[in-house]
């Protein structure tokens, strides 16, 4: 795999201010990261997963430092270049799926293909993860994993270069996680988007192409890993 | 955008009762404004088109007689456009069965042109000189109407003496009698005891015995002449034929009436949809407020997505436009509707031939400009916050609001006697200053609305009975065409039944001082009458004196005339020489309705230097005697008019139908509006707080109890709101009031406690319907969703 550098986090810190108390959630933090790569960010919680995430999201501006993105500053950009950048380039999933709740399924997932201007088919994608006699439904009448999957429908639709899932599979029962796994490994491998998978549960890590450590607000370590496992076969 | 649309129309379905709350507000502001404006518009439309198809005059000049030639002269100064030269005079009219009545004859050149035309609405018109003799007039449709009259009947007037014989031959209304009324003086028009007789001048000299003669001059200006100018060389040169008055246009009496309900309109148009609008922008932007902060974590993800502010703010501005086009949709239906029905009251209540309703499509589309912004801004105000969601912090738990301490708890002894239900609602209460200041606001104005709808009954029925039976003692006043010595009042006393009679000398006149003249009526009584009290400007009661005068209390501000200052008095009487005196203010007596200046009976002799004469007779009769008296008094010779108190109210009362309508509307308004606040505000506190009611429910406490918690937090602003109401409804009535009182009459600003009992009644009403309407979901809490489920 060509080690082509899409994202690059330089020294960046960030810092939250709440009355009198500072909490340094990154403290001068660097990683580059890779065009095709399966990332996977591991840390107890309150090590900063988050906060990174959201700043490689375009979420989130660091205090200090830069995230230069395929050549832009991203660090410096205004709101709109942001919202621009989330809107073309990014996909998101959360650990609480984030459906609208008074939209269907299917219309979550249009809600998102609206944005762009080629975007993949609404109904393909819900197919793709498995949904296609759930499209009609509102998240309510949805399980936890299916709602995570229309939550990564949502996210794709959009063919988005970055697939960002912050505990993806926090709040699923173990083969459900698995399943929403092994979909977010095949985006990986068919589409060859990036995907960033934010956990502290160390057996997912198995799966990646690398694991980032990190313990309180800084990167502990990063593991290259050449032989992924697919989350089929991972237990936990 | 298509998602966004099904997005905005299920969250408009799942609100759908806030929605229609809100809606229900901004239509009522819309009906009221499109039905104000456009009846508006249609009476001062037709008013001007009647004005200047007919040729409505500028200026009026009444004098004793002159020639007719002698608008030749006038026609020649320079600034008069036309001149119109003619004669007007009341004189009695008998009516069916004797009865007495008052003809206003007023002449008109044949053929029909100049100024002050009639426009014919039945019949034909006169002619100058009928095949086969008579005399041709045309009377006013509510005189024909009123009197039962078809064409060719004959009707008698009394003139000189003489009684005359009129076929009538249709119905017309000229420009200055939209509003037929004899005189500022009476309270209503009455058709079936005052008419409108229009004849060709040649017979009008004839009728009333002055061949060649004419008592008015009424001109039109030339485009840019000096109205006063112009007036006071008309004056010179009619100065030697006895000058009684002049006055321009505003002043003419039906005008000043026409123009004072047109303003009153014009000003609450303007006033009315400008609080429901506001009240309407205040509801919309609390509740999107608060829809946007339940919906931070949507707003977040959407961000998230790549959705950027102005996608969000139009979303969220689309649900207060919804609100706001569809009650313009609905406010311009019943505006229209309701436009419709006031024009046809008007129509009823004035002389305008023109038709009067119709719609008007630039107050509807103005309308619906001033809802959509009202919408628009509204909805902009509230999604500005939109701006500061940031999305990586709205995925993360709403931060705790702020929990200080509210001003009731720097009162210790006071906030330890609440228990701990009162705490948590008096705090919930006073933290949530936007929609405390909203319920507060709205609740005062939904309030003081209800009384501003409710005390104009209270003051008309207070002017009335100042007016007729406190004021006005007496059940009769009968005029006699010439004075009568005030021994011959005593045929009229001695008629069974009088209790009581007392004489009065009426003289028209006018008062100078200062350089300054009024016109008004000076009225002679007896120095020890009861049937007529008087009273100061504090309401203390006046008594006659032997030499002084009680001057009127708007003639006195006109001239500015003070206690101890001497007026000059001047007699208009149209009969015998013009008098002159000197008298001096002695106090200053205050009326309702009407005016006059009150002298002793034998200082108003003195003025027109004659002794012990009387132009009628105040009289006290018996009930059981009133019918039998009229027959008698009607069957008088030298009884030229006889005014009712009980057909005066009678009148009066039938005129007060619209009026009741009104208030039925309005009161109905202002509970709409208080039930739309205080339902949107109960809605939005339980909605914010399902978690915490429900966790309550789960503690043990009962749904009851619940509701209770939230009835208590809204109680404090609804009590609040109603005792701020009613005091401000006062001012809003005497604000209402200074909008339309004119010239000619201004209404006390009279309210009873019982209008205040009942319009906090209402109050109360509408605060507990829509508490009780807002907590129904109490009971269907279901406790374990709700506590599982983040927002
Ligand atoms: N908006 C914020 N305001 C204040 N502190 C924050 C905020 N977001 C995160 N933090 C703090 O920063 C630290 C890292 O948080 P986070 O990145 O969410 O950790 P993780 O995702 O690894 O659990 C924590 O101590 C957290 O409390
Ligand atoms: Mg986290």
């Amino acid at each position: 795999m060509s080690k082509n550098v899409l994202m690059r986090l330089d020294h960046i810190t960030r810092t939250y201010i709440m009355g009198e108390v500072r909490v340094e959630a990154l403290k001068e933090t660097s990683l580059d990261i890779y065009a095709g790569e399966l990332l996977v960010i591991l840390g107890p919680s309150g090590s900063g997963k988050s906060t990174l995430l959201n700043i490689v999201g375009g979420m989130d501006l660091p205090s200090e430092g830069s995230v230069h993105y395929a050549g832009d500053e991203l660090s410096r950009a205004g709101d709109a270049r942001l919202t621009r950048y989330r809107r073309n380039e990014v996909g998101f999933v959360f650990q609480f799926y984030n459906l609208i709740p008074d939209l269907t399924a299917v219309e979550n997932v249009e809600l998102a293909a609206n944005l762009v201007e080629t975007p993949l088919p609404a109904s393909g994608m819900l197919k793709e993860v498995g949904l296609a006699d759930r499209m009609g439904h509102f998240p309510s009448q949805l399980s936890g994993g299916e709602q995570q999957r229309v939550s990564i429908a949502r996210a794709m639709v959009k063919n988005p270069r970055l697939l960002l899932c912050d505990e993806p599979t926090g709040a699923l029962d173990h083969q459900t996680g698995k399943l929403v796994l092994s979909l977010l490994a095949g985006i990986n491998r068919d589409r060859g988007s990036t995907v960033i998978i934010v956990t502290h549960n160390t057996d997912i890590s198995a799966m990646a192409h690398r694991v980032v450590r990190m313990r309180s607000g800084e990167i502990a370590e990063i593991i290259e890993n050449s032989q992924p496992v697919p989350p089929e076969r991972i237990d936990w | 955008m298509g998602v966004l649309l099904k997005k905005l129309f299920r969250t408009i379905w799942n609100t759908r009762g806030q929605f229609l709350a809100v809606t229900a507000v901004v239509a009522v502001g819309i009906t009221v404004y499109i039905a104000m404006t456009t009846s508006y518009y249609n009476l001062n439309h037709s008013r001007d088109e009647f004005y200047r198809d007919n040729n409505f005059a500028d200026y009026y000049f009444h004098v004793v007689r002159a020639p007719e030639q002698i608008t030749r002269q006038i026609e020649s100064v320079p600034g008069v456009a036309a001149v119109n030269g003619r004669l007007q005079k009341d004189v009695p009219l008998v009516r069916e069965g004797d009865q007495k009545a008052t003809a206003r004859i007023t002449s008109y050149p044949v053929p029909m042109e100049g100024i002050n035309r009639i426009q014919l609405l039945s019949g034909r018109l006169f002619e100058r000189y009928p095949q086969g003799g008579g005399v041709e007039v045309l009377v006013d449709p509510q005189f024909f109407t009123a009197n039962r009259l078809s064409f060719n009947d004959t009707i008698s007037i009394v003139s000189e003496g003489r009684k005359v014989s009129l076929s009538v031959v249709g119905t017309g209304i000229g420009p200055e009698f939209t509003f037929a009324m004899k005189d500022a003086a009476t309270l209503m028009p009455d058709p079936e005891t005052f008419g409108l007789v229009m004849m060709p001048l040649n017979q009008a000299q004839q009728a009333l015995n002055l061949p060649g003669q004419i008592n008015q001059v009424i001109i039109k200006l030339s485009p840019g002449a000096d109205e006063k100018e112009v007036a006071g060389r008309i004056e010179e040169l009619l100065e030697p034929y006895g000058n009684l008055s002049s006055y321009p246009l505003k002043k003419q009496l039906s005008h000043a009436i026409l123009q004072g309900e047109l303003d009153g309109l014009k000003a609450v148009s303007g006033f009315m949809p400008f609080i429901f609008l506001s009240i309407a922008a205040a509801i919309q932007i609390v509740m999107l407020g608060r829809m946007i902060r339940g919906q931070r974590l949507q707003i977040g993800i959407m961000k998230a997505m790549g959705y950027n502010n102005r996608q969000i703010i139009t979303y969220y501005t689309s649900y207060s436009l919804s609100s706001s086009l569809m009650g313009a949709l609905l406010g311009s239906v019943a505006g229209i509707g309701l436009a419709s029905v006031i024009s046809e009251v008007y129509a009823e209540f004035f002389n305008l031939p023109r038709a009067i309703g119709g719609v008007n499509t630039t107050s509807v589309i103005t309308g619906f400009a001033l809802s959509l912004s009202v919408g628009a801004a509204a909805g902009l105000a509230a999604s500005r916050r939109v701006t500061k969601v940031n999305p990586a912090e709205a995925m993360r738990p709403e931060p705790p609001k702020n929990a200080g301490k509210i001003f009731l708890e720097r009162l210790p002894r006071l906030w330890e006697l609440l228990d701990s239900t009162w705490k948590m609602s008096l705090r919930t209460a006073l933290r949530n200053r936007g929609r405390f200041a909203l319920m507060l606001v709205g609740v005062t104005f939904s309030v003081g609305l209800l009384v501003m709808s409710l005390f104009a009954s209270d003051s008309i029925d207070y002017m009335i009975n100042k007016q007729y039976f406190q004021d006005q003692r007496y059940d009769y006043l009968v005029r006699f065409a010439s004075p009568l010595k005030e021994n011959d009042l005593l045929d009229i006393s001695r008629i069974e039944g009088v209790i009581k009679a007392e004489p009065v000398f009426e003289i028209p006149v006018k008062i100078h001082f200062q350089g300054k003249t009024q016109e008004d009526s000076l009225q002679g009584i007896p120095r020890d009458s009861t049937l007529k009290r008087l009273e100061n400007q504090e309401g203390r009661p006046l008594s006659i004196p032997g030499e002084g005068l009680l001057i009127s209390e708007k003639t006195a501000d006109k001239l500015g005339a003070r206690v101890g200052d001497r007026v000059e008095i001047e007699t208009l009487l149209g009969t015998g020489p013009s008098r002159r005196a000197s008298v001096k203010v002695v106090q200053i007596n205050r009326q309702l309705v009407g005016g006059g200046s009150y002298v002793s009976l034998e200082q108003a002799n003195q003025v027109i230097q004659e002794r012990r004469l009387a132009s009628g007779v105040m009289l006290k009769v018996d009930p059981g005697r009133f019918v039998a008296l009229e027959e008698e008094l009607n069957d008088m010779n030298n009884v030229s008019s006889i005014s009712s108190r009980q057909k005066e109210l009678d009148n009066f009362n039938k005129n007060l139908e619209a009026m009741v309508y009104s208030i039925a509307i309005m009161v109905i308004f202002a509970v709409v509006m208080g039930f739309a606040i205080v339902y949107n505000s109960s809605v939005i506190s339980f909605a914010e707080r399902k978690r915490e009611l429900a966790s309550l429910r789960v503690l043990g406490f009962t749904s009851r109890e619940v509701s209770g918690l939230l009835l208590k937090e809204n109680l404090f602003q609804s009590i609040l709101g109603v005792a701020i109401g009613l005091p401000f409804g006062r001012l809003m009535s005497q604000g209402y009031i200074n909008a339309v009182s004119t010239d000619l009459f201004t209404i006390p600003v009279v309210i009873y406690p019982l209008t205040y009992f009942w319009s906090a009644l209402g109050g109360v009403f509408f605060i507990a319907v829509a508490h009780l309407l807002a907590v129904r979901g109490v009971k269907r809490l279901d406790l374990v969703d709700v506590l599982k489920n983040r927002d």
